[in-house]
């Protein structure tokens, strides 16, 4: 592994944008180094019925920003009796991981958002000190992110539905997560559309 | 030309060029000699400086950030039981993260029956097993019996004792069976060669022995121990980021080894985990 702090656990997420939905997608491994501790570790988080955010990096930082996330996101749907909408959940995230500029965080961002009203879907990149993406198609953070990336660039089409989306995530995810060893145990996809959420399990290699 | 020829003067013309390639012709032996284990450093390059060994560590160990990280992130194992010796590997290469392959033969088959398992650098493996194999046949020849595994693990460990210190990357298991019965050595890059039961070599082997030392019986059948093997391989492909893809198996006899299989070890994760065996 080396001693890149990034890839001391290991651990990737995928977002892809189809018509009026969005795919985001994680791996489950929990590992120290070469040794794997657990399979059920997933790196996506909600905040708000159709905002997701999934961290990839150090995992203890992953634990850490998601939490401290949901509390500044839980103070301002208490103050603003209001849900999240995933602009504000960008930039409460990038305020959050700037504060830390000189002593950052060790954890990549993927943040993800559908408006239900209009179908508005947004993917955003952010890295760890909180630059964060234009709203773009495809999305890839953590140690296999390149794997994956090629993979999900050729599966890629634009306007994809829900069905043809989480075709093309799961298997960009499991095939890009085969060529790294930090990586896979196992992955779970959020499909996201505007009248439902729908969370499959994928069936990966364990080794 | 025959007053150069007295006076030893060496022209460049096509006459004088084919008299001289005659002569090499007849002592080709001078210029292509046997390679054997005194003038082996003539094939291989070595640095042309002295005391190699010395700024040699410095690639192995971090010196203005260089270093070569041979990872030694691999499955082998190897034990004896009543039937003969069972050997079973991984098949995952492994740079840094980036798995290079899942497709390794980590079983060198020296000869019909001497086996030999890589691990470390998989140049440095493969190159000097071969090198073995050479000096197997040559002591076959001169002596008309097979040569003692004892004796061939003892062969590969001095050869490999003259590079100690260079940044040699090897843990191989010479697995055989001679006349004493069935034979295992582990040797590996500093020098070290012993003989016990049961051995494994490799970032995963702490899961494969955990494995190994609850299951071993001496008096196992081959079903049995062909059994323990792959579990033991396909537990430590689970656990170990370094090791996985396909588990191979060969089982060594009185009358040669044999290739047992050769499958994909997510196939029996499953498999296990529906016998309630394994859990993840």
């Amino acid at each position: 592994m080396g001693d890149d702090i990034l890839s001391y656990n290991g651990g990737v997420a995928l977002a892809m944008k189809g018509k009026e939905c969005i795919a985001i997608a994680c791996d489950k491994r929990y590992g120290v180094q070469n040794r794997t501790i657990a399979t059920n570790f997933t790196k996506i988080f909600q905040y708000s019925d159709h905002c997701f955010v999934a961290f990839c990096g150090l995992a203890t930082d992953v634990q850490t920003v998601s939490e401290r996330l949901k509390f500044r996101t839980n103070l301002y749907e208490l103050r603003e009796q209001r849900k999240l909408k995933p602009n504000v959940l960008y930039n409460m995230l990038t305020n959050l991981l700037y504060e830390r500029r000189f002593g950052p965080y060790f954890v990549f961002a993927l943040v993800v958002g559908l408006d239900p009203k209009t179908g508005e879907t947004f993917v955003y990149d952010s890295d760890n000190i909180g630059a964060i993406s234009d709203n773009v198609n495809l999305v890839t953070v953590g140690t296999a992110s390149e794997y994956i990336f090629g993979l999900g660039e050729l599966f890629f089409k634009p306007n994809m539905n829900a069905d043809e989306l989480f075709e093309a995530t799961s298997q960009a995810l499991l095939n890009g997560v085969d060529r790294d060893s930090a990586s896979g145990w196992g992955a779970v996809v959020y499909v996201i559309e505007k009248d439902k959420i729908t969370v499959r399990e994928l069936k990966g290699r364990q080794d | 030309m025959a007053l150069a020829n007295v006076l030893g003067f060496k022209s460049n013309n096509e006459f004088d060029r084919s008299l001289q390639c005659q002569k090499t012709d007849n002592n080709i032996d001078e210029f292509c000699p046997t390679l054997n284990i005194e003038n082996i450093a003539q094939f291989i390059t070595l640095p042309p400086y002295a005391d190699p060994a010395k700024y040699l560590k410095m690639v192995n160990e971090k010196v203005d950030r260089v270093k070569i990280q041979f990872l030694k992130g691999t499955t082998t194992l190897a034990f004896k039981f009543r039937n003969g010796v069972i050997v079973a590997v991984d098949s995952r290469a492994t740079a840094g993260g980036f798995i290079a392959s899942g497709e390794v033969k980590k079983v060198i088959e020296i000869n019909p029956y001497l086996l030999g398992t890589m691990a470390g650098g998989a140049a440095d493996c493969a190159f000097w097993e071969r090198v073995l194999a050479r000096h197997c046949r040559i002591y076959e020849l001169r002596n008309k019996e097979k040569i003692s595994v004892a004796a061939a693990s003892k062969i590969l460990a001095n050869m490999i004792f003259e590079y100690r210190g260079m940044g040699l990357s090897m843990g191989t298991m010479i697995v055989g069976w001679d006349k004493r019965g069935p034979g295992l050595y582990m040797v590996s890059d500093d020098g070290e060669r012993i003989s016990d039961n049961i051995f494994s070599v490799g970032s995963g082997s702490i899961y494969a022995y955990s494995i190994l030392d609850a299951g071993y019986k001496y008096e196992m059948s081959t079903v049995d121990a062909i059994d323990l093997a792959r579990r033991a391989i396909v537990h430590a492909a689970h656990r170990d980021a370094a090791s996985g893809n396909i588990v191979r198996i060969y089982h060594m006899k009185e009358t040669g080894w044999e290739k047992i299989e050769e499958k994909d070890t997510n196939d029996y994760m499953y498999q296990y985990r529906d016998e309630k065996t394994m859990n993840f």
